[in-house]
């Protein structure tokens, strides 16, 4: 396939994770490897959609403030550590058991997209300013129905899934937001729209973490890599635009679908 | 730790809006520069496809740096450090695989 075939597929990617709130590279990394590219050629270039459509999605989120960066950089170390040690080791694990790590998180992937969201409750009162809280994880977001104050808990629990989430970024390049997220907001009792804001500022930092050992490492092909920046760019932007003018359980549940076949194809390539 | 919000605790002044236009100019300039690096032929079309790559992974760094700094300006040291120690992670995966 020439880079041009490459931008394609990851505009598609794009558009279609961004539609189902999941991201690209979800798709990408298995499109790829189903295209015959081994898993750990393709785990780089599926990070590099995830930090150029970290990038992407970044101005907005600061413009709604809904970003905890504090959470986000506290809950970064165990993920980073994660991305670092799982982009150390795949260089050292056999190309079919990547292929079977990369199945098995199309499979968490698709349980996560059909998943419902916790319900927190809003105050009445608007007297509180809405942000983060200094020197603590906590903090406050205006919602639709009105100020939600949120604390951070079970923080050993989540920043157990974050490094299990590094591992899986580093090791098949799937992002790992979709443990992140959940985590963020079923077990820390994050509001979820604090919780998806948070994810996609620092699954960029986690691809970023293993993509310097990939770079380091001479894994990273570099026309290719461009080819899958400009293609998950445009299809992010295209797919985010579509996204409002579609019903969210639908794209959520036909990209679950979705999920399921990648990986039940991915097991039997393997 | 508590799980009851804390209302005594002081609201963090950081808002990062400036960078709401250089975020929306480098999502601009990397589609472009991605673009051309796609199809670029030759030695220049290798600068800017390794640009490109550099730019998508600098970035997300450069707000972690941001983000300590700022919590110093604040006197937030539990998150100076914190940040630090995200960063001396990442360096440390850097070593490895140079080392390695």
């Amino acid at each position: 396939m020439d880079v041009v075939g490459y931008a394609f597929m990851a505009a598609i990617a794009a558009g279609l994770g961004a539609m189902g709130g999941l991201g690209g590279a979800i798709l990408l990394v298995p499109a790829l490897v189903l295209t015959g590219m081994p898993t750990a050629q393709a785990a780089p270039l599926g990070l590099i959609s995830v930090a150029a459509g970290s990038i992407a999605a970044g101005a907005q989120q600061l413009r709604d403030r809904t970003v905890n960066h504090r959470l986000g950089v506290a809950t970064e170390i165990a993920a980073s550590t994660g991305a670092v040690v799982g982009a150390t080791l795949s260089g050292l694990v056999s190309d079919s058991a990547l292929t079977y790590v990369l199945a098995t998180v199309a499979a968490l992937a698709a349980l996560a997209s059909f998943r419902k969201g916790r319900v927190h409750v809003a105050l009445e009162s608007s007297d509180i300013e809405v942000g983060e809280r200094i020197g603590s994880l906590s903090g406050v977001i205006r919602t639709p129905v009105g100020i939600v104050p949120y604390v951070v808990q079970h923080l050993p629990i989540g920043l157990g899934l974050m490094t299990i989430a590094g591992l899986i970024a580093g090791t098949a390049g799937a992002p790992g937001g979709f443990i992140k997220t959940p985590a963020t907001s079923e077990v820390m009792g994050v509001p979820p729209r604090v919780a998806a804001s948070t994810t996609t500022f620092t699954v960029g930092v986690t691809a970023a973490a293993a993509l310097v050992v990939f770079a380091l490492d001479g894994r990273i092909d570099a026309s290719i890599s461009c080819a899958v920046i400009a293609g998950s760019l445009i299809g992010g932007r295209l797919g985010a635009g579509l996204q409002s003018r579609l019903p969210d359980q639908l794209l959520r549940r036909v990209l679950g679908v979705l999920l399921v076949c990648v990986a039940v194809v991915l097991v039997s390539r393997a | 730790m508590s799980t009851e919000f804390d209302h005594s605790l002081a609201v963090s002044t950081i808002r990062g809006r400036w960078q709401v236009p250089y975020l929306t100019w480098i999502t601009r300039v990397l589609i472009v520069v991605a673009l051309v690096g796609t199809f670029a032929p030759g030695p220049v079309g290798t600068v800017v496809q390794v640009s490109a790559v550099a730019v998508a992974i600098a970035v997300p760094l450069l707000r972690v740096l941001w983000l300590i700094h700022r919590w110093r300006q604040e006197r937030d040291w539990i998150f100076v450090v914190i940040g630090g120690a995200l960063l001396l992670v990442i360096a440390t995966g850097a070593v490895i695989a140079i080392v390695g």
